[in-house]
């Protein structure tokens, strides 16, 4: 890989004005150590900032902070997160090996690049890689990409578990920009989708440094499911994913959240087949229906044609079993 | 870090290298550190077909430690490469550096050497290549129909004699390929100590196998070649070849002047160091209402490279278990723009059985009989079904009583998608694997010292079989030398030669080295101590009995000298003996086969695609178990590699760029501890009369050969479809 430099930095003044071209910050380096061996990135300058942000997680009124730097397993283990957003300690174990899971923090999960083999092979081109050189997968083997809101631009998924649980709960992201200023984007609004310009993973302003993300109260805490299917048991991207949450008043649907993974650009609410749960009595054939609602939105391209029939059934098991409490 | 700078005594029960192994003191091929060593990395080619036009060397030579570069542009001499003719007449695969024609992406055409790794790869990334690109071809799918078939082997009788059959099943079986990846990753490091001596230290399954490869090349005389794989990190038969990137190793050394390490990246495994190709199968099966089969026409081809055509043997194993009186088999090779193929685990038969097992299984169904029966009424038992000869031993029916119990096959519902538990389906399948049971000729050494100490030597390697416990096993056994006193060396080219270890062969063929080591050392000892006592003056080895302390007579116990008077009144200092066993006329008067009943559980969950291996059996005859324990992890390492084989494994390609896709650990999935129930291993256990002087007859092969028809067949039964190629992914399972 190309020779870099390693700066440490303590605070996020100083990180925020080290930024410049060709500086990128570092974290616990799961996804850009892959990327700079594979000679994607090519940084002159890494920024480590482990020790400039937040490695804790905070419940203050009512509402759950996750620093940037909470480790995936921390999150996984912790013990209010446990208690009122298992979804995310779900999603977190499915996802990576514990080793990736130890050093991965919160902030890098959600940065990390949309996975693409073709991103990944310099030989080949990628949009993402080189904007307006085409994409490879469109017309090639795209047995993983996405089945919605995909250009012929970028088909490529984002590969997170956390996220999908992170969007399905209305997360929100704390972000520091280079002038200090202080802001928040929903989750919803964090990932782009890749339209005519997928170089661009993310809304997030330019060499800003996420701070901590926050998660409010819900009622989600007891029937709350991930499912996730993949080619092997563990450590492998989901072909597809589903994070399933109801709140329930005896058999009645209150409230419901439903968010995939493996099927876009970014992590997704399916805002639809939520509006059709509300108010209904749970069935089999209530679940039918709403992953119906969803599979009818999806639009397969030439290998992934057997998402459609997956991302049913993963549907429909995921809320079945939000009821096994 | 404390524990690890302690002395500590091996477990009694473990594997001789488990400390060296745990503590990481013992080295595998790229952990050598020797004065002056240099890093290499190779560089391959971006295109699939053509020619190098040009290399751009400016920008890598800026990088700071850059030594060197080899290309075909810039060389050293390699006299056995001299001219096409000698190259060819080499066998040695791809003439690296000797080519500017391009056969597959990937192709290594550069490798750069500097004094640190980080700037060999850095440097590496900056040269530029220029091509000439041709049309290729990657796609063994759309091509392998416009091949044509040739015969493999003598057909049996007559191919239409049994087109009247009852029941017939004919099926297409496509299996995708595979890649060994163990996990140690190929490396070599290449010293060339004086002009005409060079030394090794080599990721290989065959340390002599590497000096014979070499030795041509270079002129060189091959004891003059030292090759050291003392730690094996896995190679399922990776290591049975000499890849491109040791003759790298060594050429870069020789244009450096200096040692070089080469070590392949994950990456460059998917293309360096051979596969499991690609094929496709047609098995036509007859059987009479009885069960009882009438004939079998078994066509297989399969991908091969451009620049060497490597069969995998496919329909050899039709010949093999049971038993037709028509049988017709055919195979062809399918030339790609691809590398080279070669043997991996179970290699040929693991993909031969698959389609046999299926067949036999789906036959079943349509006879309305249990697939044990039908089996079982079929299995050549007594006699090798090809030439005749009775079987040496066979315990295959054995293998598949005990697996039916072990799994409780009489207790399950026999129809095909009638068990369920939820969206959950619950289905039963077995099949039958077998391998020829080789033998080679082997030698081994014992050093002994006057304190009782004996060291046994073999150059065979340890690929993580458990060799060298073997080899402890035998010789503690028939010395009575307790283990505790007794050293194991292996894996170096100086040691007593021995074949590569592979085919099953290892432990047959170093077995018989060591028993005969030992009766050469009783001899010699019984020698000496004639000198103090007549009574062992040309005393048989049988009647001479060793022990911890001394030598002694079996019919008078009370005869006996000790070691420290044996060499005080012979002045010895080490005595050494070297024996060398080989097969001989058993082999003429019987087939020696080993063999293994494989039953799986499954559940399929038919809303998502998933497929849980609930329980997976292996009933083995090996022969005699040297070691029970390595044996048994050998046995369950293979269900595993079966369980890839069946549902994930896949080699993936891009026909329009004609390369990998995925080619890394993340993209190319084979089986995780979760993937995999506790494998339920056991064996026979009777010793093949015949075989050598152990009795044991090796068990690679066939704890894989099997293993994917077994799961196929649970997966038919739990779902009523019949899925019959491979890898079955969860988007099979819900097409």
């Amino acid at each position: 890989m190309k020779p870099f430099e390693l700066i440490k930095v303590t605070n996020t003044k100083t990180a925020l004005s080290h930024k410049k071209e060709q500086v990128q910050y570092i974290a616990g380096g799961t996804n850009l150590v892959d990327l700079m061996k594979k000679n994607i990135h090519l940084p002159d300058t890494l920024l480590d900032i482990n020790d400039a942000l937040i490695r804790h997680i905070d419940k203050k009124d009512n509402r759950i902070f996750i620093g940037a730097m909470v480790r995936n397993t921390e999150i996984a283990t912790d013990k209010t997160v446990l208690k009122e957003l298992p979804l995310l300690s779900k999603a977190v174990l499915a996802g990576a090996s514990p080793q990736i899971r130890n050093m991965a923090s919160t902030g890098g999960n959600i940065l990390q690049r949309t996975r693409c083999p073709y991103f990944y092979d310099i030989t080949t081109s990628c949009n993402k890689r080189i904007p307006g050189s085409g994409c490879s997968a469109y017309e090639g083997e795209n047995r993983m990409s996405a089945v919605i809101g995909y250009s012929k631009d970028c088909v490529a998924v984002h590969p997170s578990d956390l996220c999908v649980a992170f969007v399905a709960l209305d997360a929100q992201v704390h972000v520091i920009d280079t002038d200090h200023k202080k802001s928040i984007i929903p989750f919803q609004d964090f990932h782009r989708l890749p339209g005519n310009d997928p170089h661009l993973d993310n809304n997030l302003p330019e060499h800003a440094l996420i701070s901590f993300i926050e998660i409010p109260e819900n009622p989600f805490a007891r029937n709350c499911a991930y499912i996730k299917i993949r080619d092997r048991a563990s450590y492998a991207f989901a072909l597809v994913s589903v994070a399933a949450a109801l709140h329930m008043q005896g058999d009645r649907i209150i409230d419901a959240r439903l968010a995939s993974g493996g099927v876009a650009h970014k992590p997704w609410r399916w805002l639809e087949a939520e509006e059709f749960l509300r108010g209904k009595n749970v069935s089999d054939l209530v679940f039918s229906q709403a992953a119906d609602i969803i599979v009818g939105d999806l639009h397969p391209l030439a290998h992934n044609g057997f998402k459609s029939n997956m991302l049913k059934g993963a549907v429909e098991t995921a809320l079945a079993q939000c009821l096994v409490v | 870090m404390r524990y690890f700078e302690q002395q500590h005594q091996p477990p009694r029960e473990g594997r001789v290298e488990a400390l060296d192994k745990v503590t990481g003191k013992g080295k595998y091929a790229a952990e050598y550190k020797l004065d002056g060593m240099c890093y290499a990395v190779l560089i391959g080619s971006t295109i699939a077909s053509g020619k190098i036009k040009n290399m751009d060397l400016t920008k890598a030579k800026q990088v700071k430690s850059v030594i060197g570069f080899v290309s075909h542009l810039q060389k050293p001499e390699v006299p056995g490469f001299a001219s096409e003719a000698m190259i060819k007449a080499s066998r040695f695969g791809l003439p690296i550096f000797h080519t500017d024609t391009i056969y597959f992406k990937g192709q290594p055409i550069i490798l750069v050497i500097a004094e640190t790794l980080e700037d060999a790869t850095y440097a590496a990334s900056l040269v530029e290549v220029e091509y000439e690109t041709a049309p290729f071809n990657v796609d063994f799918e759309s091509s392998y129909g416009a091949v044509p078939m040739k015969e493999a082997g003598k057909e049996r009788g007559k191919l239409d004699a049994w087109s009247d059959a009852a029941v017939v099943v004919q099926e297409e079986y496509n299996i995708k390929p595979e890649v060994h990846h163990p996990m140690e990753m190929h490396a070599t490091i290449a010293q060339w100590t004086s002009e005409d001596h060079l030394m090794l230290y080599d990721k290989t399954q065959g340390v002599n196998n590497v000096q014979q490869v070499i030795a041509p090349l270079f002129n060189l005389k091959k004891e003059h070649i030292e090759v050291m794989s003392e730690f094996v990190g896995g190679g399922f038969g990776s290591g049975l070849r000499v890849w491109p990137h040791v003759l790298a190793a060594i050429m870069g050394a020789k244009q450096v002047k200096r040692p070089v390490k080469l070590m392949l990246t994950r990456p460059q495994m998917f293309i360096g160091t051979g596969y499991r190709p690609a094929s496709w199968q047609r098995i036509k099966l007859g059987a009479d209402l009885s069960g009882k089969f009438l004939g079998i026409h078994h066509q297989a081809k399969n991908e091969t490279s451009l620049y060497e055509r490597f069969s995998d043997q496919i329909t050899r194993v039709t010949r093999l278990i049971y038993n037709f009186d028509h049988l017709k088999t055919e195979d062809a090779l399918v030339p790609l723009n691809i590398n080279a193929a070669t043997w991996m685990r179970g290699p040929g038969d693991c993909t031969g059985d698959f389609a046999i097992e299926c067949a036999i299984d789906e036959l079943s169904y349509k006879l309305k009989m249990d697939p044990l029966d039908v089996r079982s009424k079929n299995i050549a038992a007594t006699h090798h079904p090809d030439n005749k000869l009775p079987w040496s031993s066979n315990y295959l029916l054995d293998c598949m009583t005990e697996g039916a119990k072990r799994i409780g096959w009489k207790n399950r519902n026999a129809a095909p998608n009638a068990m369920r538990e939820g969206d959950w389906h619950v289905g039963y399948g077995m099949s039958v694997g077998m391998w020829n049971a080789g033998r080679n000729k082997t030698s081994a050494a014992i050093k002994m010292m006057s304190n009782g100490q004996i060291i046994v030597q073999t150059a065979m390697t340890d690929i993580g079989t458990g060799t060298g416990t073997g080899m402890k096993n035998i010789a503690h056994e028939l010395t009575g030398i307790p283990r505790n006193k007794i050293t194991i060396e292996l894996g170096n080219s100086n040691l007593p030669p021995a074949p590569s270890q592979g085919g099953s062969t290892g432990m047959s063929s170093v077995s018989g080295a060591v028993v005969d080591a030992v009766n050469l050392l009783k001899l010699k000892l019984a020698e000496y101590a004639a000198v103090t006592n007549l009574k062992f003056k040309d005393a048989p080895e049988e009647s001479i009995v060793l022990s911890e302390t001394g030598i002694s007579l079996a019919h008078e116990p009370t005869v006996k000298v000790s070691y420290s008077d044996l060499w005080k009144t012979n002045k010895l200092d080490t005595v050494v003996v070297e024996a060398t066993s080989a097969p001989g006329e058993e082999r003429k008067k019987y087939a020696f086969c080993s063999s293994a009943a494989h039953f799986c559980q499954v559940r399929v969950n038919i809303k998502t695609g998933k497929v849980k291996i609930d329980k997976l059996i292996c009933v083995a005859d090996g022969g005699k178990i040297v070691n029970e324990k390595a044996a048994a992890n050998q046995m369950s390492g293979a269900a595993v590699g079966g369980i890839g084989m069946a549902l994930m494994e896949e080699r993936r390609f891009d026909h329009r760029f004609g390369g990998l896709i995925g080619d890394d650990l993340a993209g190319y999935h084979f089986p995780v501890n979760a993937d995999a129930p506790i494998i339920d291993v056991s064996f026979i256990g009777k010793p093949d009369p015949h075989i050598n002087p152990t009795g044991a007859k090796g068990l690679g092969e066939v704890g894989i050969i099997g293993t994917a028809a077994a799961i196929a067949n649970a997966i038919y039964h739990a779902t009523g479809k019949r899925l019959r190629d491979l890898p079955i992914t969860a988007d099979q399972i819900l097409s």
